[in-house]
């Protein structure tokens, strides 16, 4: 991929671009595209079928050969709208006999949380949940329409376990925003396997935060989709509020200025020498 | 021809921005667009299927009237055609366009909006293309005056505007429509078709049809066409954005 396809509104998508159907699996459309069945134009009626795939948003096309599907990679920094199985980060804004009321995006109605969905929740033992506290939770439902409500859940219901683990009550630590870009991407540096650690979607942050901040007891963090990352450093002892500050302010630098590797690197020195941590 | 200045995504708080800084008529324009949001009352029971669109212009100096009232009836009748509001998510749900004047001649009272209507239809479409708003497809904007000796003059300035004998504001989609046409003043059929003519080469370019009905798009005396103004802004911000994936490809 050296030169990106950027498609407009009304664009088709050239067919050279499409992932070879040699695979039986029918060809998967992601956001952003539409079949449509007239062609526009007589240009495009070389398609034996006489359908055309078109763009509804800008964006970077992206194919993935392995799914056979085909998307569009919109602007980073567009508002969070919950989709099913996001992992977000989610306040509580008050709790009701059934349900925790949460907020996961300030401007959007309130979220419900079940007050039993909980890793080995049962009436007594639910967690107590206050006003502001966090937790970390998987979008259940959507809902159909406008005035539908959000679900989220922290169990897997087939199985009663908090899967994928980490699931529940975010105890301590801050929260920093970020772009949901730059959250989308967090989640696929740390999901991703061990051996392609080397810029992951062009970020070593983590791995760097890592590796220098072992001495002061390393820090957890949770990402979520919906623009949020909570970084906690239990371990740190005395420069555990530094330490923390200190993350958040590499993320959103890196968010803001798109920096290379070697950037990154060299920030996370800065930053950890500014905020006079030992390394 | 000095071309538009434009630029994605100034606002950050906004779901879809856009600034748009026409040099020849003087139009500084500050776009925001919001949506999907929720809308208040029962405003969605009068289209349960599609996506309500609402226009807001705000003049620099004064506040809003009878003028922009009508602008705003304009710009939301041309957007309602071009936005997908059966999308998912869209349905019943309000997208907002907030157009600020921020600079240029402020204009009288009562004084038509044609001379900066491309400009703030351009910022709109700039600004839903930032928000990620479905669109079956794009359209480019221009106004055309033209003066007593029957000359047509692109883009003109406020006091070739107040000079003109007519003048003309005409979109066209990327797929060649007419989307709109407002005019104002006495013209006959025959200049409004080299209206017509002359505004289609500077949304578009110079009609170069090669044998497949392919249109390309060529710079001429009109400088870029508007249309490759439109695409430049957005690959560009692309590209800044996406740095961290294009050049790691």
């Amino acid at each position: 991929m050296s030169s990106p396809l950027i498609l407009l509104p009304g664009d088709s998508v050239p067919s050279e671009y499409l992932p070879s159907s040699n695979s039986s699996a029918p060809l998967r459309l992601g956001p952003g595209l539409r079949l449509l069945s007239q062609p526009p134009s007589s240009s495009s009626s070389k398609t034996s079928t006489g359908h055309v795939l078109a763009a509804t948003q800008s964006g970077i096309l992206t194919t993935d050969p392995k799914r056979n599907a085909v998307s569009l990679l919109s602007t980073p920094n567009r508002r969070y709208v919950p989709t099913s199985n996001d992992l977000v980060i989610a306040q509580v804004h008050h709790s009701s006999p059934d349900y925790f009321h949460c907020l996961i995006t300030p401007q959007t109605p309130q979220v419900v949380l079940g007050q039993l969905s909980f890793e080995g929740a049962t009436k007594k033992t639910r967690p107590m949940l206050k006003q502001g506290d966090l937790v970390y939770a998987r979008v259940l439902s959507t809902g159909l329409g406008a005035g539908a409500e959000v679900e989220l859940t922290c169990v897997n219901p087939a199985t009663g376990r908090a899967e994928p683990g980490g699931l529940g009550p975010l105890t301590g630590g801050m929260v920093f925003d970020v772009s949901t870009g730059m959250a989308a991407r967090l989640m696929r540096a740390s999901s991703s396997s061990a051996e392609n650690q080397e810029s992951v979607d062009g970020l070593v942050v983590l791995d760097e935060l890592g590796k220098k901040l072992e001495k002061v007891g390393g820090f957890e963090i949770a990402v979520g989709r919906n623009g949020k990352v909570w970084v906690d450093c239990a371990n740190g002892g005395d420069s555990a509020i530094k330490a923390t500050v200190a993350i958040g302010r590499c993320l959103s630098a890196i968010d803001e200025h798109t920096l290379s590797l070697a950037d990154q690197k060299k920030l996370v020195t800065r930053v950890l020498r500014e905020m006079k941590i030992e390394t | 021809m000095v071309g538009p200045t434009t630029s994605l995504t100034p606002l950050s708080r906004a779901d879809g921005s856009a600034s748009y800084q026409c040099p020849a008529t003087g139009a500084n324009i500050l776009g925001s667009v919001n949506a999907p949001i929720e809308l208040p009352g029962r405003r969605d029971a009068l289209k349960p299927e599609d996506a309500t669109v609402e226009v807001f212009i705000k003049p620099g100096t004064a506040p809003g009237g009878v003028g922009e009232r009508y602008v705003e009836g304009i710009i939301k009748s041309m957007l309602g055609r071009l936005v997908l509001g059966r999308e998912k998510s869209y349905a019943r749900r309000g997208i907002v366009v907030t157009l600020a004047i921020v600079g240029g001649e402020s204009k009288p009272r009562g004084d038509s909006y044609l001379t900066v209507l491309p400009a703030l239809l351009q910022t709109s479409l700039l600004a839903l293309l930032s928000a990620s708003v479905p669109l079956s497809m794009t359209f480019s904007a221009t106004v055309l005056g033209v003066n007593t000796l029957g000359e047509i003059i692109r883009e003109p300035a406020p006091t070739d505007a107040a000079a003109a004998t007519s003048l003309h504001v005409l979109a066209f989609s990327s797929k060649g429509h007419l989307l709109l046409n407002e005019s104002r003043g006495s013209f006959d059929f025959d200049t409004w078709e080299r209206i017509r003519q002359r505004a289609l080469t500077i949304c578009h370019g110079t009609l170069s049809g090669s044998p497949d009905g392919d249109v390309a798009m060529v710079e001429d005396v009109d400088g870029q066409p508007l249309e490759g103004v439109v695409r430049e802004t957005v690959e560009d911000k692309y590209h800044q954005d996406y740095a961290w994936k294009i050049d790691a490809a």
